[in-house]
């Protein structure tokens, strides 16, 4: 889950910190800063131009690409490459398989490290820096020492090829990142009011339900979405986990695709473009939180 | 510890002596909470961890029933096996390369932004997209790109009149191991930008005034100010950058497969290639052990700081 890490910043974020608030529109410096500007932008679009060129590769046909190469303007526009690649990639299926994984896991994951990170912020666990230690720990460790083991398991229990059998792997190497986070955020949480809630008779499970995870929901939305990039984005597990076409998710399917597909540029491109586009799309609705989320934890200082 | 944290627990037993300095635990209450992400935890990531760890002192191949204790074997043989040694140190160039080109690209760009730059949030935007993408769609974008015939790179050299320097960059041993490390360096330049852009717009305005009125130049004011206030993102970007560049795999599996012949293999895909190509699952296990004891060796530091109070 190498889209983990990044995430794992947050962790020291402070409540008021977190989110909602851009941390660049804080100190506007309107004037001047032209050629600067004319320079970053420049920078910034040759970027992502190869997210550019994939654009204009596969809304072209197939003998255009050939005639003109990758760099010319398009001639002729056509959706027929999204159609072909769409069909041939099995994208129905792999987005089904990573829709499906993604709103199993997420939530399941969230709630248990929510509860593990509660135990070990407010509830004074024996052996808590211990736990913490050894949870934290799981950050570091490389997703293919566990894939033998982990194969056996799932395959005597019936799970392989199946997208549900990731679950539990995927579970686990989320939780260290996600209590890591949300054990920060809780301890913010004063005990004073966690005291009056107990003083009121409330039972530790109802100020979790209805005290701490209402306090903490930008945290938990912010978890929620560094462990969804890291669910859809996963491929070492899926890889091995999982064998018929129709049972992938998309970056294994986007991989068995890309073999298919090495002769035909147009198609490949319409392709990567299926597979990545969703997540460009949610990526721009969401960088608010993704940001904010990101550089809470620099802002401490 | 801070005695104000002892208090606030304590209290609610109504235990009166003593607890300023004896801990009060809260039983068996907080297990159950901690409970289902342990077991998953302990389920999915230790035992396999651990049970890796067994395989590594045998001779299975992945595939019979029954297979031998060797002890140290495997190890033994990790030392003469030159595509380990290979692997090893292409492991340490890609450390070393992905973590500190994309920290100074990014840093430059971050004290750019930080200017007077208009449009900062499409910009940061920007150059923080490839972040977000799957490993295996960037592998693809630039396979594509680096394709020898019809790809974009040795298209623009010709166009340039350059085209005595297009080749096949992911296919010789020559320039393999740059080809894929440049998407890895694409993808990473976007985190500390983040990073050192929020340090920087954390640091208070009045602190440059204060040494323009005291005649500190720009070039000072950069060294003196803006640099010490940086430390504590240096510190969370290369403690990130170090535990993800261990697990390197994804982009090096979905490009190169480790080849041509062994030029990019690193640990992770040879542990894969042996186990699954070769089925020495004994020896494969063995090889991800080491990385992944080295890995864990050199994060120790920060683990133990983020188990601290933050008080």
């Amino acid at each position: 889950m190498s889209a983990s890490a990044p995430g794992l910043a947050a962790a020291a974020a402070l409540p008021d910190a977190v989110i909602g608030e851009d941390p660049l529109a804080r100190r506007p410096r309107a004037k001047g800063g032209v050629v600067a500007t004319i320079i970053l932008s420049v920078v910034a679009i040759f970027w992502i131009s190869p997210l550019l060129l994939l654009v204009t590769t596969g809304l072209r046909p197939l003998s255009d690409f050939v005639a003109n190469g990758p760099l010319s303007w398009p001639t002729e526009w056509t959706w027929a490459n999204f159609r072909e690649a769409w069909g041939i990639g099995k994208f129905a299926d792999t987005y089904r398989n990573s829709a499906l994984l993604l709103v199993i896991k997420v939530p399941l994951g969230v709630l248990i490290s929510a509860m593990l990170a509660f135990a070990l912020a407010k509830l004074n666990m024996r052996f808590r820096r211990t736990v913490m230690f050894a949870v934290f720990l799981g950050l570091t460790i490389p997703i293919y020492i566990t894939i033998v083991p982990v194969f056996i398991m799932l395959r005597s229990a019936g799970l392989t090829d199946n997208v549900l059998g990731l679950v539990g792997p995927y579970l686990a190497f989320g939780i260290p990142l996600e209590v890591l986070i949300l054990q920060s955020f809780f301890r913010q949480i004063p005990d004073s009011i966690i005291e009056s809630a107990r003083i009121d008779g409330a039972s530790e499970w109802r100020i979790f339900f209805t005290l701490v995870l209402p306090l903490s929901l930008p945290a938990l939305v912010t978890v929620a979405i560094l462990d969804a990039v890291a669910t859809w984005n996963e491929f070492l597990f899926a890889l091995i986990i999982l064998s018929s076409d129709t049972n992938k998710t998309i970056p294994v399917g986007l991989l068995s695709f890309q073999g298919q597909f090495s002769n035909n540029n147009t198609g490949l491109a319409a392709g990567i473009l299926i597979a990545v586009v969703p997540i460009l799309i949610a990526y721009a609705l969401l960088q608010r939180w993704i940001v904010g989320g990101l550089t809470a934890g620099a802002e401490k200082g | 510890m801070a005695t104000a944290t002892a208090l606030a627990p304590a209290t609610r037993e109504g235990a009166g002596a003593g607890r300023q300095n004896k801990k009060r635990y809260g039983g068996l209450r907080p297990w159950l909470f901690a409970l289902p992400a342990l077991a998953v935890y302990v389920t999915f990531l230790v035992y396999p961890a651990g049970t890796s760890l067994f395989f590594s002192f045998t001779n299975w191949d992945g595939l019979s029933p029954t297979y031998d204790i060797v002890g140290l074997a495997n190890y033994e043989a990790m030392t003469k096996d030159p595509v380990v040694v290979q692997a090893l140190l292409n492991n340490l160039v890609w450390t070393v390369v992905t973590i500190v080109v994309p920290v100074v690209i990014g840093l430059t760009l971050a004290i750019l932004l930080n200017g007077k730059v208009r449009g900062k949030t499409p910009l940061r935007l920007l150059f923080y997209t490839p972040c977000v993408l799957p490993l295996v769609s960037i592998a693809s974008i630039w396979g594509w790109l680096y394709n020898p015939d019809y790809g974009v790179i040795n298209e623009t050299l010709r166009a340039v009149g350059l085209g005595s320097l297009a080749q096949p960059w992911l296919g010789q041993d020559s320039t393999a191991l740059a080809a894929v490390m440049v998407p890895a360096i694409w993808l990473r330049v976007g985190f500390p930008m983040l990073l050192y852009l929020a340090a920087l717009q954390g640091i208070p305005a009045e602190q440059y005034e204060a040494a323009t009125v005291d005649g500190a130049t720009r070039s000072q004011q950069l060294w003196f100010i803006t640099m010490p206030s940086l430390r504590p993102a240096h510190y969370i970007v290369l403690a990130l950058s170090l535990i993800d560049s261990f697990k390197v795999f994804d982009m090096i599996y979905a490009m190169t497969y480790g080849g041509p012949g062994t030029a990019t293999q690193v640990m992770g895909t040879w542990m894969y290639a042996n186990v699954f190509q070769y089925y020495q699952a004994g020896y494969g296990t063995a090889i991800a052990v080491v990385i992944t004891v080295i890995a864990v060796a050199v994060s120790i530091p920060y683990v133990l700081s983020q188990t601290k109070e933050h008080s």
